[in-house]
């Protein structure tokens, strides 16, 4: 950071324009973590509008380049391919319950398989175990946990892509109460990661049993357990230098900020239920949506109050930050427009068996998402730089 | 290993159990559910379906099926389209179309209702019987593919919301409205107009309770013998269409409409201004189009050349770092 920090003049030149890197032409510094969070999310929003297998395996494949190509060097960066193995374990769990849990077969159906059926008494006669599994359904069900897949993986890349200890700095200061908790909360994915790679790697110093339960055994208990001391061990870092203590305020400020954080988060959960279920009443809706979010920024800012931050060299936020959050931002807008394509094309249906179609404006807004792997500036390469970052 | 080599000959032996069961189901299954014009439906014999699609301005569309048969293959026959969700799949009925009215186009529309998850209670199409001789609905409690009409019955589907208990969102018209009221078969031979018929299921389809003893038919040689359409219907005394969302089960008896005793093969009782009964014939089953391959052949040379890209980079970089 010290490298970007002393050279602004020559960052801001270097605006968004999609210029590739042409051999550290590009002056190379991390973007900051929060533009890497509001990207995914924008993606991860943008994803769940659709269930085109085509779409869905287009935006796997632009996070797959945006992370290859912005990632850092550092332990946590590397853990993308965890991401996709529980992306796939999804699938694989969304279409084995959809065989065994039979949703019926037509006879318009392609037959596929028959599993054994148990029988169900008549009372119970809604849900069917076993019978026979048409092609169709067993394409609505991967396309149905590959949307699920994808959402994870943009997740996946936020938290590959992003430093999790600096996204902790952007918290507002309202939460430094909840101290330990956010911590774990953040940093217990990325540090899972390490975790595992550590494991493995100690695994094969050993040259021990590498396959079978017990192997899965001598790997899963380690890793929780190292990942959750970690990020325990984080938090009292974080703990012995000030964070999570309550500082100058009052009790009652204190009580006042709890009480205006609760009922917000309430009215947020109400407004969400109200949105989500349409027999709600309207009140529920978006007037409890507002209602929580002007109570939980009214606790925030209360809370905010009477913690004095200092920042040592903070997170710079320059036009590259502004490039990459708008590729996001507006392709999940895109998405939601209805603008220039049909709804129903970004929902295909597998019942008869068709063909999905490719709508151009969606595609343009996952390539356009995915332009944000030449915005954003390129990594540092060397490892010095790294030293210095991780101190 | 040990897994594929028991696999294979399990696979085999699975593979051959359920040609057998192909087999037999093609020559085990009884020539039933077959799609019959209107008359062929009489008030023993039967199952009259009717489907409301008044809310895009349609007619009550009217279709008649042999029993044995499931509500579902009764609503998939004869011209009769359904389309399932993605998440409950062909059970769930999301969409229903029909060859003969507007090219078979299927209601909702993908624009109202995308048919992904499944949609919402106060969207959806309802399920309503009336066995013989009822003179209300009765809700569902059992899905399409597990529901066996009675002979003499008529199941419903009307679009909107209902709650769980099923007092709210009751249909508007009567089951003597759409119930068959002659005796006995008219029309043409037992021989049905069109012979899309739906083809034979798969095996070990879904045997949901069986249903009740059929009722002896018995036929009245009193009867009148009409032309296809059949007679007009009598006034149903005290049970005319109730008021729109009506809580009570039974409204209170006022006097119900006269039936219209138009000549007219279709359009035979006006249940509410707006909504007529049309008499939907057994017709061709409404094309599919499989749709063009090109999009996915364009998406797939997309996800390859960026994959290409982020292997290209990644290579790049292990070079140089």
């Amino acid at each position: 950071m010290t490298v970007a920090g002393t050279t602004t003049e020559a960052a801001s030149s270097a605006p968004s324009g999609p210029s590739p890197d042409r051999g550290g032409r590009r002056l190379s510094r991390m973007l900051h973590p929060v533009a890497w969070w509001v990207w995914a999310l924008s993606l991860a929003t943008a994803v769940s509008r659709t269930n085109n297998p085509l779409l869905l395996f287009l935006v796997l494949a632009v996070l797959g380049y945006v992370v290859t190509a912005r990632r850092t060097e550092a332990p946590w960066a590397r853990g993308f391919k965890y991401y996709l193995y529980l992306a796939l374990t999804v699938v694989a769990i969304r279409v084995v319950f959809r065989a065994v849990f039979a949703t019926g077969i037509t006879p318009h159906d392609h037959f596929l398989f028959s599993l054994p059926r148990i029988p169900t008494p008549d009372w119970y006669a809604g849900i069917k175990i076993g019978g026979p599994v048409s092609l169709e359904a067993l394409l609505s069900a991967a396309t149905d946990g590959l949307r699920l897949a994808c959402m994870l993986c943009c997740i996946g890349a936020a938290n590959t892509l992003a430093n999790p200890k600096r996204a902790l700095r952007v918290l507002p200061g309202a939460l430094y109460e909840l101290g330990v908790a956010v911590t774990v909360a953040i940093s217990v994915a990325p540090q899972l990661v390490q975790s595992v790679q550590r494991v493995a790697r100690a695994r094969k110093l050993r040259a021990g049993r590498t396959q079978g339960m017990k192997a899965l055994r001598g790997i899963a208990v380690p890793v929780l357990e190292d990942a959750l001391e970690r990020s325990l061990r984080l938090a009292a870092a974080m703990d012995s230098r000030g964070y999570g203590r309550a500082g100058t305020a009052t009790r009652r400020s204190r009580r006042a900020t709890g009480a205006l954080m609760l009922l917000g988060m309430c009215g947020l959960c109400a407004g969400a239920y109200g949105l989500l279920d349409a027999t709600a009443p309207a009140f529920l809706g978006l007037p409890a949506m507002a209602a929580g979010a002007v109570l939980c920024v009214a606790g925030l800012r209360l809370g905010g109050r009477r913690v004095t931050r200092t920042t040592y060299r903070p997170d710079p936020w320059r036009p590259a930050e502004w490039a990459v959050v708008g590729s996001g931002v507006v392709s999940a807008v895109l998405l939601f427009t209805n603008l220039g394509y049909d709804p129903a094309q970004l929902n295909p249906t597998f019942y008869p068996l068709t063909w999905p179609e490719l709508p151009l404006v969606p595609t343009a807004a996952i390539l356009l998402a995915g332009a944000a792997g030449l915005i954003a500036p390129p990594p540092a390469p060397h490892r010095p730089v790294r030293k210095a970052e991780s101190a | 290993m040990i897994a594929s080599r028991v696999g294979r000959p399990v696979a085999s032996a699975a593979a051959a159990l359920g040609l057998t069961a192909v087999a037999l189901g093609a020559t085990a299954a009884p020539a039933a559910a077959d799609p019959q014009p209107m008359g062929r439906c009489t008030t023993t014999s039967g199952a009259v379906l009717a489907v409301d699609l008044s809310d895009w301005g349609g007619p009550i569309l009217r279709s008649c099926g042999t029993t044995p048969t499931t509500g579902y293959e009764l609503l998939n026959q004869g011209g009769w389209r359904t389309t399932g969700t993605g998440h409950d799949g062909p059970a769930f009925i999301c969409r229903i179309g029909y060859s003969g009215y507007k090219n078979g186009k299927q209601y909702p529309t993908p624009a109202e209702d995308d048919c992904v998850l499944t949609p919402p209670a106060s969207a959806y199409w309802s399920y309503w019987h009336a066995d013989p001789g009822e003179s209300d609905w009765s809700y569902s409690q059992l899905g399409a593919m597990l529901y066996k009409p009675k002979p003499g019955s008529v199941d419903l589907w009307i679009f909107g919301g209902t709650n769980i208990e099923g007092t709210e969102g009751r249909p508007q018209v009567t089951p003597d409205q759409l119930r068959a009221h002659n005796t006995r078969p008219t029309g043409d031979s037992g021989k049905p107009a069109s012979t899309a018929k739906a083809p034979a299921p798969p095996p070990d389809v879904g045997t949901g309770p069986a249903p009740e003893r059929p009722v002896t038919e018995e036929p009245r040689t009193s009867a009148p013998r009409t032309s296809t359409p059949p007679p007009p219907k009598k006034p149903a005394p005290g049970k005319p269409p109730g008021p729109a969302k009506s809580a009570s089960p039974s409204p209170s008896p006022t006097p119900s409409p006269s039936a219209s005793t138009s000549e007219s093969p279709s359009a035979v009782a006006a249940p509410s201004p707006g909504t007529r009964v049309v008499d939907a014939a057994p017709a061709a089953e409404a094309g599919h189009d499989p749709g063009s391959t090109v999009p996915v052949i364009t998406g797939a040379s997309l996800v390859v050349l960026i994959g290409g890209a982020a292997v290209f980079v990644a290579r790049r970089r292990r070079r140089i770092g």
